[in-house]
């Protein structure tokens, strides 16, 4: 019987929780095709295998394989996209599931290109139709819905877009059962030298449940601190309209919209954000929006759930007043 | 040392004027397009790398498509490029990843076989597939980053900085480089009359595949360009002068209904 494999990037901590999203979409395709879920965890060394194979397990993944190789340390394109496809030669797939945040969507392509098979991108839904992964993603700034299908024979290979997927509660555990794949692996043209950390109290914005985001309508950058207190209260993210971040009131990595981040929380609340369209791309797809505007007119409003139309400096506190209660 | 160097562009719809209920496919042409977002940080970053390297280094456009992207050509050669080519997409599927790759790698080969960078924008907004760059540094063999904001040439060494889980990755990197750019903390220059008047005068030569020895593998089909289902309209109400304590309650019982607080 064939599988199905989710990737794992397990080394030097670039996989969090949300890589068990790809749980769901797997169970949908191996069904499909009469395969089973498997999961490829990319480690450098045992102990982070190890502790990627028992995650896996609890939520139900019984069977793991495993490529580890001391340069799966730091990150590089061209080294993971050859260990995956390493892997799949050896292993024959029927299909193989990534993980699509900014690792996985740098590399996975040359993967495919390394196959010369089709790849389908930021899926968030996916099924089998004719034997063929068949995704929709969002399009055109994420204004409409495109389907696509994989066109070429042998493995097939898709990035799923994170948080489309939930991670499914009260799992029966598994304990799985792992075989090592071995792989030789060539050194690659870049070599990461640095990191620097820019998440804050380790909420990312795109993986919190609730963002509170302002802009150009709490007037000076230090009335941010209405946004932060009101994220903070709701355990969300801080984000930010581009316009605040052109002025300099915000980093870039708290930008939501066409040329920043595209975030799809439970709620995402917008205080003094007008709504221009390149913002609400970033946004249009969370669960629940709720707008504070003193503009009755600002466009925010046609795509928010629950809009006040009033002074975000006279909302806010109350808010949180009465949220305490 | 002087560096030849690709940027690929790409004409999208320009979504600020876009009615997505009239389109039952994704529009290569014939409504309002504009440059793609990102690939003005490309050609930005591009310019940047030419000043960088010094004299005789250049930039020379790509892009596959409609011959209607030679508006987004010329824009890039205004602000600063020396040259550019359309390859004919009339035969490339349009929003192939994989087709579209392997004629860009095959036109940077046959048109600009001194080039050693190639820099894109990370994704496209138009059907964000976001694996062009990627497959196309595999087929010409080099090294790739994408999502990168910022670029630096140090003597002969490039290195790029690319946001990722962990942050801020700064990547060096030795050879051949295709490179992808999100946003940047630097906005495309703004071309002057003179840049203008060398646009209007420059040929943008339309190759066809055959020009360029590519042939096309197509990796995907697409099969529907569909409305989002419509959300139904929301609660606006005022929260001004007596009103704000009423609306905020009316708030509160909202979020609770729906189980977010």
């Amino acid at each position: 019987m064939s599988n199905v494999w989710i990737v794992i990037e397990a080394a030097a901590g670039r996989c969090t929780k949300a890589y068990l999203e790809l749980v769901a979409p797997a169970q949908t395709v191996a069904s499909a095709l009469g395969a089973s879920v498997q999961a490829l965890v990319l480690a450098s060394n045992d102990a982070d295998a190890t502790s990627a194979a028992d995650a896996l397990g609890q939520q139900g993944v019984g069977a793991v394989a495993t490529v580890t190789d001391a340069a799966l340390g730091q990150y590089a394109p061209q080294t993971y996209a050859d260990a995956v496809a390493q892997a799949i030669q050896a292993k024959s797939p029927a299909a193989v599931l990534f993980y699509g945040g900014p690792t996985a969507s740098d590399y996975a392509p040359r993967v495919a290109a390394k196959l010369n098979v089709g790849l389908v991108s930021n899926a968030s839904d996916i099924t089998v139709d004719g034997g063929k992964l068949t995704i929709t993603k969002a399009c055109l700034a994420e204004s409409m819905l495109l389907t696509q299908a994989i066109a070429t024979d042998g493995v097939q290979l898709a990035t799923i877009r994170p948080k489309a997927f939930d991670i499914a509660d009260g799992v029966a555990a598994a304990t799985p059962a792992v075989e090592a794949i071995a792989v030789t692996l060539t050194p690659s043209a870049t070599s990461l030298t640095s990191v620097e950390a820019t998440k804050v109290e380790g909420i990312s914005l795109e993986e919190a449940d609730v963002v509170v985001s302002g802009g150009r309508g709490l007037q000076a950058p230090e009335n941010f601190n209405l946004v932060e207190e009101l994220a903070g209260a709701l355990h969300g993210a801080v984000g930010a309209s581009r316009a605040v971040v052109d002025a300099g009131w915000r980093p870039h990595s708290e930008q939501v919209g066409q040329t920043g981040k595209t975030v799809s929380p439970k709620l995402y609340v917008a205080l003094g954000i007008s709504g221009a369209i390149q913002h609400l791309v970033g946004m249009r797809t969370s669960d629940t929006i709720v707008a504070i505007n003193r503009d009755a007119e600002a466009p925010i409003f046609k795509t928010a759930d629950f809009g006040l139309v009033g002074d975000a400096f006279d909302i806010v506190p109350k808010l949180m007043e009465k949220l305490k209660n | 040392m002087a560096k030849q160097i690709v940027v690929c562009l790409k004409q999208v719809p320009d979504n600020t004027k876009l009615r997505p209920e009239t389109l039952t496919a994704m529009p290569t042409h014939g409504v309002d397009m504009m440059m793609n977002p990102f690939d003005e940080y490309a050609l930005e970053t591009a310019l940047r790398l030419k000043e960088a390297a010094g004299e005789g280094s250049t930039v020379t456009l790509l892009t596959v498509g409609h011959e209607s992207a030679k508006n987004v050509l010329k824009k890039a050669i205004a602000a600063g490029a020396d040259a550019g080519f359309i390859v004919d997409g009339n035969d490339v599927p349009a929003g192939d990843g994989l087709a579209t790759a392997g004629v860009l790698a095959s036109a940077v080969t046959a048109l600009v076989p001194e080039a050693s960078v190639v820099v894109c924008g990370t994704s496209a907004l138009d059907v964000s597939g976001g694996m062009v760059p990627a497959m196309m540094a595999e087929k010409l063999g080099w090294a790739s980053l994408t999502q990168c904001k910022e670029v630096t040439l140090n003597g002969e060494t490039l290195s790029a900085k690319r946001v990722s889980e962990l942050g801020v990755e700064t990547h060096a990197i030795t050879g051949n480089a295709v490179l992808a750019m999100m946003k940047c903390d630097y906005e495309l220059r703004s071309s002057n009359i003179k840049g203008v008047m060398k646009a209007n005068k420059t040929q943008l030569p339309i190759k066809t595949l055959a020009d360029i020895g590519a042939t096309v593998t197509a990796g995907i089909t697409t099969k529907q360009l569909a409305q989002r289902p419509e959300k139904g309209d929301g609660k606006v109400i005022e929260a001004s002068n007596g009103t704000t304590d009423a609306a905020v309650d009316e708030l509160v019982a909202f979020l609770k209904a729906q189980k977010l607080v």
